[in-house]
């Protein structure tokens, strides 16, 4: 059993780094190629934002378009086999707290099924997953999918801690809580061999974006919503801790971030419509931190268009605490703390922060 | 420990509780949805403090319903001596519990403690108590100051002064973190709503966990201080339950109970 302490020092403003006790018996698999790259795909044409219907067609040229200019292969399907075979139990990390409409894609998520059986994985051994039943069935990705692709949901009922491994977790103490521990699902620690990590682009009140750290974090892990309980969360330093831990941090074998929709206010959730957007983007790599840094540019540039306040914006003048309050861009329930990109950057090595450093391939598809 | 081997009783109808027994509330879970608070933790309704307090007093339950299996349930698990009225859905209720605990196996195991409290019997003592049952702080109710003990709380000294005591939640934690939770002879994981016992001794110890929610608890995880090497696992309403994901180190055993009802017992060798 690998135990790892890892009382991290006082970053990038943090007031008080809580002490992470790691607990996993796995080690770290090879390191994943496309460090600080990024292919950036775009079409006009994937979806009408007046009826937010999705073009396929569109979907799977951006796949096709982004699978090959990361990887270099003249094929799409020579690209997916660059990183998967028959062989292969593969999780999809889809993302779903504002399902039905703002999640990940149904049209995306039938593409890389059907790259991934290409390459001879069998449709019984892929599985469509995220943490709670009615999200996820909410968005019928059966319908996108073949016969015999899993459809899984981690907590089933809530609060279950069954398919969660209780032997892979973080532990830490927020504010006193009975139950101090995380532990990461069973699908990730026994079941697949690599993971399709597919955010979406948003914002999120808590943690400034969710983008493929948040959503492997709190998308893999139990009783993670302990760390945004106050106005001051633990966000900053929690996000990054949990992505780093083993086995997911190297079963995380590529990044597909769908933006083909937005969130630029009051996410992760997607209550109000006029806080949707749509950058008709698409972004794949292997590098969370790299992709996550574009996501942070992107909400960024929106919340500045729309004259909201800035991510970084840590003010207590904006935050209300009513339920409703996050429906008014000028206001926020928490301090956001986008400054967990940059945190798991610096603490994990999990990939590029510096934009300088970062190698955007643009794509028009 | 013959305490643990007192079996709850019904009171039969139209017979008078015993006029110096104490009454004691419906045990249940109070869902807060509407109601800010600092955690969202669910507001338990337990009576363990209670019977702690007074260890030779008889109690008496008047419930209805499936509250009568929880309350002889909680009157068991802190050795009680208890009655219940109840209604016929209580009787129904009670019945299978009952059959329940006198099927468990004796046990010479005495309750362990981590910490002891001189109870000056004020409400803040009273309410200080409560919350550390309910936080699964393991706790013994002492006259003097047990030297044995690292930790003694007694509320009005200058460590636990009564103004700090009036938040008994602040207390119960400033008291967790003294002792640390490393050092805490039972953890559990996977629920607000559950209240934990531990009996030690003879090399065993029994581990009885009370459901409030009146909802399975799917998967909760109990870590017990000391290495042992098996358990058997009584869960009440589940035939054939077994302990899974058995775990040990250098200080501590771990399983998992996988699907907890209003009660379980883990007796470990």
């Amino acid at each position: 059993m690998f135990l790892q302490l890892a009382a991290a020092p006082a970053l990038l403003g943090a007031e008080e780094t809580p002490s992470y006790k790691i607990v996993t018996p796995f080690h770290a698999a090879a390191e994943h190629p496309y460090r600080g790259q990024v292919s950036q795909v775009h079409s006009e044409t994937v979806i009408d934002p007046a009826t937010e219907h999705v073009d396929k067609p569109s979907v799977d040229r951006m796949l096709s378009a982004g699978m090959t200019s990361l990887t270099g292969q003249k094929s799409e399907r020579d690209a997916w086999a660059s990183f998967f075979n028959a062989i292969d139990v593969v999780g999809i990390k889809v993302n779903c707290s504002g399902a039905p409409v703002m999640c990940a894609t149904p049209e995306v998520v039938g593409a890389v099924v059907r790259n991934l059986m290409a390459v001879g994985v069998k449709a019984t051994n892929i599985y469509i997953y995220e943490r709670f039943l009615d999200q996820l069935t909410s968005v019928h990705y059966d319908r996108h999918v073949p016969q015999g692709v899993n459809i899984f949901a981690i907590e089933t009922p809530r609060g279950s801690l069954l398919n969660y491994d209780p032997k892979v977790y973080v532990e830490t103490s927020f504010f006193g809580e009975d139950d101090t521990r995380s532990c990461m699902a069973r699908l990730v620690t026994e079941r697949c061999t690599k993971i399709v990590n597919l955010p979406n682009a948003k914002e999120h009140q808590a943690a400034g974006v969710t983008g493929c750290l948040k959503n492997m974090a709190y998308g893999d892990y139990s009783n993670v919503a302990r760390s945004h309980m106050r106005e001051k969360t633990n966000t900053l330093s929690f996000i990054g801790t949990l992505a780093s831990v083993e086995p997911l941090r190297s079963k995380v074998v590529l990044n597909v971030m769908d933006g083909i929709r937005g969130v630029w206010h009051g996410g992760p959730f997607s209550e109000a419509k006029k806080y949707r957007f749509y950058p008709k983007t698409m972004m794949f790599g292997t590098d969370p931190i790299a992709m996550d840094r574009l996501l942070l540019e992107m909400i960024e540039a929106k919340r500045k268009a729309e004259g909201a306040p800035s991510l970084f914006n840590r003010s207590m003048d904006l935050i209300d605490r009513a339920p409703d309050a996050h429906l008014d861009f000028h206001k926020n329930t928490f301090i956001r703390e986008p400054g967990h990109i940059e945190y798991a950057a610096k603490q994990f090595d999990m990939g590029e922060y510096d934009l300088a450093k970062i190698k955007i391939a643009h794509v028009e598809a | 420990m013959l305490a643990a081997l007192l079996l709850p009783s019904l009171l039969a109808g139209g017979t008078d509780a015993p006029p110096d027994a104490v009454s004691l509330i419906e045990p249940k879970v109070l869902y807060r949805v509407n109601e800010a608070s600092a955690t969202r933790a669910p507001w338990l309704q337990a009576n363990g403090w209670r019977i702690l307090r007074s260890p030779s007093r008889t109690f008496i339950y008047r419930v209805k319903g499936p509250a009568a299996a929880l309350a002889a349930a909680e009157a068991f698990a802190f050795g009680a001596r208890a009655l219940i009225s109840t209604d016929a859905t209580g009787e129904a209720a009670f019945a299978p519990m009952l059959d329940f605990l006198k099927s468990l196996p004796a046990t010479e195991a005495a309750p362990a403690a981590d910490f002891g409290v001189i109870d000056d019997k004020t409400d803040v003592s009273a309410e200080l108590l409560n919350l550390l049952t309910r936080s699964n702080l393991l706790y013994k109710i002492e006259r003097m100051p047990d030297p044995a003990l690292n930790i003694n709380v007694r509320v009005g000294t200058p460590e636990y002064p009564l103004a700090e005591a009036k938040n008994p939640g602040t207390m119960a934690h400033k008291i967790r973190a003294q002792l640390g939770d490393d050092n805490r002879s039972l953890r559990i994981y996977g629920s607000e709503t559950v209240v934990a016992r531990l009996l030690t001794g003879s090399g065993g110890a029994r581990v009885m966990l009370l459901n409030y929610s009146g909802r399975p608890v799917l998967g909760m995880r109990v870590r017990v201080k000391g290495v042992y090497a098996k358990a058997e696992l009584r869960a009440f309403g589940l035939d054939a339950a077994k302990a899974s994901d058995w775990t040990t180190d250098a200080t501590g055993t771990e399983f998992t109970v996988p699907e907890l009802r209003a009660f379980a017992v883990i007796d470990l060798n």
